[in-house]
């Protein structure tokens, strides 16, 4: 998927993959064939078609005004931004500027389409620099998805029913965390002091 | 007669001593065992061994995972432990579903994560499992991730050499690419491994399973070091700094 991806970002049709010959990972796809090596036919690999998704959905730290964004950590996020056709990128804040260091890892604009700002926006997940993931909400994740019955209601009560993201994180994310996203922010663990 | 260290002591000292000095070695996302054997290596007898320890903020050199994959298809990647959740007797792995149909499984895992790479691009891999029964060693597994020998022609850098669990240490016949019953860890013996295992196996010389030698237990040395400065590097680490306090040293039992 990794090497599909960068094919996608590199917008080369096709990547040659070592591996996954001989294993059921290749019996539905219709992406992924063995051929030999043209400058080598007595070998074969798999070889896959790039991925050009028409939509990519990311979540970063920060984003400014100008539409660059900050990830808040190295990512193979950017190949994914690159590969795809429309980027949105929610963001737990938009500040004027990202600063020259925040700049050098960033996001740039160019690759963005869309940013909408929300807080608490990787939410069971966590959003490095700003907090870890909700070991208890995760929990019960886990146990909601062992049949369709409980996944339903855990979709109804997490997302049908939820009029709108304040009300998510009203009712989901901790309590504790809220008073603490400001210093967190500028914390090296990501975990809410 | 009791011994004096779990299975856990045990796992991470048998994979430590597949590490070799100089060597390139790794480990993938949530392999407790194998980051201790690494370290455990380094301490022990390869202090020049390179380590990889994926999840690791010390012992993972890489901004993302990917730059990992590319060192190892690059084929600069000696040595990758890896787990299963079926292992079969052609030493293919099975980390994707158990049961049920193809497309509705009984029970879905999250996959390989690119291991099903790594199997085919590291020069050695080794298999570590800390369950061994015969619903884990099968005739064939019903899914699988990774295959343990391919066609020559398949462009392909390195292959699976061994199968370590609490019980035994398996081997690949590299002429037969069956896993053959290498020696076995006391208390067990050779009939507990047969029973266990759902396939049928022989000692590495083709003779008997029963003529399958013990393995060289843990010594004192080697278990010194993982309870003292392995145990004390992962916690000052972040590497599985909880998984080492609760499972390495004290003598405990699990």
């Amino acid at each position: 998927m990794f090497a599909m991806i960068q094919a996608g970002s590199m917008g080369v049709p096709y990547v040659p993959v070592i591996g996954l010959v001989g294993s059921n990972v290749l019996d539905n796809r219709d992406d992924m064939i063995i051929q030999p090596d043209p400058f080598d036919p007595s070998h074969s690999s798999v070889v896959a078609r790039a991925y050009r998704p028409d939509v990519a959905l990311l979540h970063g730290l920060k984003a400014d005004r100008h539409g660059n964004v900050f990830l808040g950590r190295e990512s193979d996020d950017v190949l994914l931004a690159e590969a795809s056709r429309l980027v949105i990128v929610t963001v737990e804040s938009i500040v004027d500027r990202l600063d020259d260091a925040e700049m050098m890892r960033a996001l740039p604009s160019i690759l963005v389409d869309t940013i909408v700002e929300t807080t608490y926006g990787a939410h069971p997940a966590g959003c490095p620099g700003a907090y870890p993931a909700d070991a208890g909400h995760m929990a019960r994740y886990l146990e909601a998805a062992r049949d369709d019955a409980s996944f339903h209601d855990y979709l109804r009560e997490t997302v049908i029913e939820v009029p709108n993201h304040d009300a998510y994180v009203e009712s989901f994310v901790p309590a504790e965390w809220k008073n603490s996203l400001a210093t967190a922010h500028r914390s090296e663990s990501g975990r809410p002091a | 007669m009791a011994r004096s260290y779990s299975d856990t002591e045990l796992l991470a000292v048998l994979l430590s001593r597949e590490v070799r000095d100089g060597e390139t070695s790794a480990c993938g996302a949530l392999s407790m065992i194998p980051a201790a054997a690494l370290l455990l290596a380094r301490a022990h007898h390869a202090p020049s061994a390179e380590v990889i320890i994926l999840g690791s903020p010390a012992f993972f050199p890489f901004p993302t995972s990917r730059q990992f994959h590319y060192l190892a298809q690059r084929g600069d990647l000696d040595l990758f432990f890896v787990s299963g959740v079926q292992i079969d007797r052609r030493a293919n792995y099975n980390l994707h579903q158990i049961g049920g149909e193809r497309d509705r499984p009984q029970i879905r895992f999250p996959g390989g994560y690119g291991g099903g790479m790594i199997y085919y691009v590291a020069r050695r891999s080794i298999i570590f499992r800390t369950e061994h029964t015969r619903r884990t060693f099968v005739e064939q597994v019903d899914f699988i991730s990774a295959k343990g020998s391919t066609p020559p022609e398949t462009l392909r850098l390195g292959a699976p050499s061994k199968v370590i669990t609490p019980m035994a240490t398996l081997r690949i016949n590299r002429d037969t690419k069956l896993l053959d019953l290498e020696s076995v860890h006391a208390p067990h013996t050779p009939w507990d491994v047969a029973a266990n295992t759902g396939f049928e196996l022989v000692a590495a010389d083709g003779r008997p399973a029963e003529s399958a030698p013990a393995t060289p237990p843990p010594t004192e040395d080697e278990l010194k070091l993982l309870r003292g400065s392995v145990r004390e590097t992962m916690i000052t680490t972040g590497t599985y700094a909880d998984w080492a306090e609760a499972h390495l040293g004290g003598g405990r039992q699990d």
